[in-house]
């Protein structure tokens, strides 16, 4: 992204949901662990909306729940 | 005719350029296809700056030739209050940027401040054009001196117009509409990667259905310069989210092989032409603007 990262709009990232607890070891962060793909599904969208957020879904099937 | 009461040639001079002058702003405002700005009160605040603008412009002419030199330092007032102008324009529009669906991003409201500045010389110096040329006409018939002065004030008035106006983007690229693609959560428009924000179902559904986009190609490969200069895309982003409005996401990406920009969102009016006509029109900024003839390098060395 060179020099357009730094500039307008930032980016908050304000929950990882992750089906591997492996993954969730805290940070900044929201950080959940969800019991299945599902569950990871319905939490993800119930934080989205509820922060006007954006919703990123990671190669890994992990969940990134950020605002611009 | 009593010492020290303006004389009735000199009520004409002030008045004719002072109308003439006025009527430049006015021009100007009504010229922009933006339409902004587009409240009464706006309209109103830059009437009356060109309208003291246009009379300072008038008063120089009658101040020189009653020797009154000092008096036409006042024009060092004028150039003060257009930065005002400026500044005011640019406060104006950085306090607004938290409230468009898009940034207009500083180097665009810069350039619109910058506009609003040199607007107001245009009333300076069309007034202060029709005042000389009345002066100099100097017919014992006012209507001969008025009908000159109006004509050279509106020459005048044309070149500076012509002079200021700058060049869009669609002067320098060709904009095509884009074909929308989601792969998983990732949004790719003629295959160009754009996003992956489009995590959720809901959100990919409503891209798929109702997301539009646009590709813009730069004609010439030193265009590019210009068109991937982040204030240029911001630019062209926000006339596009206002013009079509946002109903969710907008996105605006430059594919660094080819140079192309992709501009996608998902709009309130589903009007792609509209959409392609706002980019066009874009204006390019000045600074974002190169110009490339004087960027030729001669490996041999100048003369």
């Amino acid at each position: 992204m060179g020099r357009e990262s730094t500039q307008k709009p930032n980016y908050e990232i304000l929950a990882f949901i992750t089906t591997n607890k492996e993954r969730a070891l805290g940070g900044k962060p929201l950080m959940l662990l969800a019991k299945d793909a599902e569950d990871a599904k319905s939490l993800t969208v119930d934080i989205a909306k509820a922060m006007k957020a954006d919703v990123v879904q990671m190669k890994s099937g992990d969940y990134l729940v950020l605002r611009v | 005719m009593k010492d020290g009461i303006i004389s009735t040639d000199q009520i004409v001079l002030i008045t004719t350029a002072i109308i003439v002058g006025t009527l430049a702003r006015v021009l100007t405002i009504k010229e922009d296809y933006r339409q902004y700005p587009s409240y009464p009160n706006g309209y109103l605040i830059h009437v009356i700056t060109g309208f003291v603008a246009a009379a300072l412009g008038a008063v120089a002419i009658p101040a020189l030739m009653t020797k009154n030199f000092v008096a036409v330092t006042f024009l060092t007032l004028a150039i003060q209050q257009f930065r005002d102008v400026r500044k005011t324009e640019r406060d104006s529009l950085k306090d607004l940027e938290n409230t468009e669906a898009a940034y207009r991003g500083d180097a665009y409201i810069d350039g619109i401040a910058k506009t609003f500045e040199a607007r107001n010389y245009f009333a300076l110096i069309v007034s202060f054009s029709t005042g000389l040329t009345i002066q100099l006409i100097n017919s014992n018939l006012p209507w001969i001196n008025v009908v000159g002065g109006v004509l050279a004030g509106f020459i005048v008035f044309y070149v500076l117009k012509r002079f200021s106006k700058g060049k869009t983007v669609g002067d320098i690229a060709d904009i095509k509409e884009g074909r929308v693609e989601i792969r998983g959560s990732e949004l790719f428009v003629d295959d160009i990667y754009v996003s992956n924000q489009l995590g959720t179902e809901n959100a990919r559904k409503l891209f798929q259905n109702e997301g539009i986009a646009i590709v813009i190609y730069p004609r010439e490969e030193h265009f590019r310069i210009t068109l991937d200069n982040y204030g240029q895309r911001q630019a062209m982003l926000f006339e596009a989210t206002r013009s079509i409005g946002v109903k969710r996401y907008h996105f605006t990406r430059k594919d660094y092989e080819a140079g192309r920009v992709v501009i996608t969102l998902v709009p309130i009016v589903r009007d792609i032409n509209k959409l392609i006509e706002t980019v066009k029109e874009t204006p390019l900024l000045e600074s974002a603007k190169k110009s490339h003839t004087v960027m030729k390098t001669y490996l041999a060395g100048r003369e």
